[in-house]
């Protein structure tokens, strides 16, 4: 096998694109949390007791990685790495698989982001209006439908790839 | 209905009976005053009557409480006894109150010790590392033995300091006896970034010696206000850090003996906050001379009862009302058992204003529905409920908390439920450990297998959720008379969505569907456009109107996070168990299985139940609110007394 024929091998593929939801949803899960971090730390600097309610805001742009990883275990499961015998995948399969696996990861990476921004300045509410907890978690919530919409579209594209 | 009616009450009597008069309502926790102060500004009554209040009071009593409170927190610290999540409040007779506020003298001395105390540690602190800091720079002259406040005799001047050590120290002690033979240069010690050196030179060849110094980097180091030797200084220096650490230990045993008064001055702080209520709600009052005024509003049940009690035991005028058409009165919701727990959606949102119903008990049923499919796991929902119910039985917690874990109780009654349809117990564990030999076979479907069934599913519930959203709108226009903005509006929509509906389905709800949808169009064009004047307008927005078909399919499209999530908690944790099995099953192996399982079931369980009420919640404001609710109402907060740390026992009521 020549070294470019690897890259049309269907498995290699279909793990490419398991990949991709991985990193790449995961890196704009862990900047958002990082983000959102940072701004509830300075809040919780000046009071302690914010720290259950901030760190419910923190936890929101995390769930984007998450789904990631369930998308890459869906692709594993369906291509017989998790629990099975592995299949063998011809290039269009693996194409398919890659595909599918973008609207996590890149959808993913972006509302991540956008997520963590609104839920920073949901950090903003808290801080000066500890009852208003739950509106700031609506807005971040409004970002987040497109990570599962996302989610939604690359798994059902995954469940209707034939193998 | 769930809003609770509330009577509004006004109340007129002598200024001599004011300070009774608020100490009873306070009691009594009733009665949300409303503030009077517009009627002062009122030119038709400014003359007459003017703004009670004592805001001088209020300010005395907040500087206090924040004295206490420091003192509280300063104590907490040093309180050996052990700390219990969710407390209670302790339980205090008001006999205890009385005893206290009485005895305030020995408490302030207490407060006022306590804030000397922490002045003076963190005084002898700063010393400390003062003496630490001292310590480490004299450490490496330990070796010097000739005093270092010496720094000349009669013929020589004696020079202490460091090069770096960058330079060669050999070759300067070198070129020191090769060029100023009448000197003497010792090397005490080195470290990693210098060397420290003494130096003595006879006063005539002080230029020679400093320019020797001077080009090796030398810098001179002094040491004031010391007497004696480095050793010396340095042994000063301990003894001193010692002590230091001796007396901030006797403090802290002071103060630590002091934490068993902190439950009084925790009554103490409850005692001034009650007082400081008291007073701060004076500026809600109207006043002249000799009467003063009050009103308010309280729950309907209440109203009669309390007018009776006050004007029994003072003389004052006291007036009752019902509330006027549209008028806006306090919020206080009431539901039955099962949709209380559900109160906190509503009033995170907002609450509803006294003209429409409250929501909760609507949106209750499909939260309990929505919640539990996301998360969807029979085990996840049992030991959902078996936590709840412990820290409610345990703990008892009041008010928010309480609410908040009830909900979380029920939502997992509904996650078992739906666990138990789909066949998840932890996930696929079972299938797992036996090797896909054995399987809890799901009571409807396995939503992992076919997805599409579920979606369609979600989709219907979002419908029927929609529906409802729009019934209550109907309800509304209906109970403010508008029946025909009822029909037009909301029974011409349903009949051209269901037919839509039906359209989908095909066959021969297919062929119903069509004739209902191109009726509902019809209608719908026809009426939508009736507040236009010019009938071409009217056609214009009644074609228009039908684009909002597009909104309620999306508001429909929406509903496919039930299924996302709900899927999203299946895969985890099969994810959780492919890696559980992955070790066998030797010892070593169901170990690793164990803590597997139990670690992944929190962190899943927890992700999970937070996402499935973030977006239960979601749908209630964004989809469900949409098609009917204003909200905007004041909450009903009640004059009362309100404790941080004690609860007081005696509390008669009317």
């Amino acid at each position: 096998m020549k070294w470019y024929e690897f890259f049309l091998d269907g498995n290699f593929l279909a793990l490419l694109g398991a990949a991709l939801a991985v990193i790449v949803a995961g890196l704009g899960s862990a900047r958002g949390v990082a983000m959102v971090g940072q701004a509830a730390a300075g809040v919780v600097t000046e009071d302690p007791e914010r720290f259950g309610q901030t760190l419910l805001l923190q936890a929101l742009p995390g769930t984007q990685g998450i789904y990631g990883l369930l998308t890459a275990f869906v692709i594993l499961t369906k291509i017989g790495l998790v629990g099975g015998s592995p299949v063998e995948l011809d290039t269009v399969q693996g194409l398919l698989f890659l595909g599918a696996s973008l609207p996590v990861a890149i959808v993913g990476y972006f509302s991540a982001i956008g997520q963590a921004k609104t839920a920073v300045s949901g950090v903003g509410i808290v801080a000066k209006r500890p009852g208003e907890l739950a509106k700031a978690i609506t807005f971040a919530a409004m970002v987040e439908t497109y990570a599962v919409l996302a989610l939604l579209g690359s798994i059902l594209m995954i469940f209707g790839i034939r193998v | 209905m769930a809003i609770v009616k509330m009577d509004n009450i006004s109340l007129i009597g002598l200024e001599a009976d004011k300070e009774e008069i608020i100490k009873e309502l306070m009691k009594l926790g009733v009665l949300d005053i409303t503030s009077l102060e517009g009627m002062a500004e009122d030119e038709e009554w400014s003359e007459h009557l003017s703004r009670d209040g004592c805001e001088e009071e209020v300010f005395r009593l907040d500087s206090q409480i924040q004295k206490i409170k420091s003192a509280i927190e300063y104590l907490s610290q040093y309180d050996t006894r052990k700390k219990v999540l969710f407390a209670p409040k302790k339980a205090v007779d008001i006999s205890k109150y009385r005893e206290i506020s009485e005895s305030q003298e020995n408490l302030w001395n207490l407060v006022d010790k306590i804030e000397r105390y922490d002045q003076l540690i963190a005084q002898l602190k700063s010393e400390l590392n003062k003496c630490k800091n001292t310590v480490a720079t004299l450490m490496p002259w330990k070796d010097l033995d000739i005093p270092l406040d010496l720094t000349s005799t009669k013929t020589t001047a004696v020079v202490l300091g460091t090069i770096p050590s960058t330079e060669d120290i050999h070759e300067l002690e070198k070129s020191f006896e090769e060029q100023v033979p009448e000197s003497y240069f010792h090397v005490i010690g080195t470290d990693s970034i210098q060397a420290y050196v003494l130096v003595i030179y006879h006063n005539s060849v002080e230029e020679d010696a400093l320019r020797l110094l001077k080009n090796h980097g030398f810098s001179a180091m002094q040491f004031k206000d010391m007497k004696g030797t480095a050793k010396e200084n340095i042994d000063l220096m301990q003894r001193r850090i010692e002590d230091i650490e001796k007396e901030t230990e006797a403090i802290q045993k002071e103060i630590v003996a002091m934490a068993g008064s902190l439950d009084d001055l925790e009554i103490l702080y409850d005692y001034l906050t009650i007082e400081r209520d008291r007073k701060k709600i004076l500026s809600r009052l109207v006043k002249t001379g000799r009467i003063f005024m009050l009103e308010g509003w309280l729950p309907e049940a209440d109203g009669p009862k309390v007018a009776e009690h006050i004007a029994r035991k003072w003389d004052c005028v006291i007036e009752l009302r019902k509330p006027e058409e549209g008028e806006q009165f306090p919020i206080l919701l009431r539901n039955n058992s099962l949709v209380q727990p559900f109160e906190p959606i509503t009033e995170m949102y907002s609450l509803p204003n006294s003209n429409e119903p409250d929501p909760t008990p609507f949106l209750s049923p499909f939260f309990f529905v929505f919640f539990g499919l996301m998360v969807g796991d029979a085990a996840y929902g049992i030991l959902m409920m078996i936590a709840t119910g412990l820290v409610l039985l345990k703990f008892k917690p009041e008010g928010f908390l309480n609410k908040i874990l009830k909900m979380l109780f029920l939502g997992g009654f509904s996650t078992f439920i739906w666990g138990a349809l789909f066949g998840g117990w932890f996930g696929d564990l079972v299938t797992a450990i036996s090797n896909g030999k054995y399987s809890i076979p799901p009571l409807w479907f396995n939503p992992l297998e076919d997805p599409m069934k579920l979606l369609i599913w979600s989709f219907i519930f979002g419908a029927i959720h929609l529906y409802t959203g729009m019934a209550i709108q109907a309800y509304k226009l209906i109970r403010e008379g508008k029946v025909w903005d009822a029909i037009f509006d909301i029974g011409f929509w349903y009949v051209f969505l269901t037919g839509l509906a039906l359209l989908l389905a095909g066959g021969v709800a297919g062929t119903i569907g069509k004739y209902m949808a191109t009726a509902g169009a019809v209608l719908l064009v026809l009426t939508q456009g009736r507040s236009q004047k010019n009938i071409i307008k009217k056609l214009f927005s009644g074609i228009l109107s039908l684009y909002n078909a597009v909104s309620f399919m999306s508001d429909v499209l929406s509903y496919s996070r039930l299924l996302a999530l709900g899927l999203a908690t299946g895969v985890i944790a099969s994810v959780i168990n492919a890696i559980a099995v992955l070790f066998g099953f030797n010892i070593v192996g169901i170990l690793i299985l164990i803590i597997t399982v139990t670690i992944g079931t929190v962190f899943n369980v927890a992700i999970n139940a937070l996402g499935a009420y973030v977006h239960g919640s979601r749908l209630q404001y964004v989809e469900f609110f949409s098609k009917f609710y204003e909200g905007g109402g004041k909450p009903y907060q009640p004059f009362k007394i309100e404790t941080k740390y004690t609860k007081l026992n005696d509390r008669r009521t009317v």
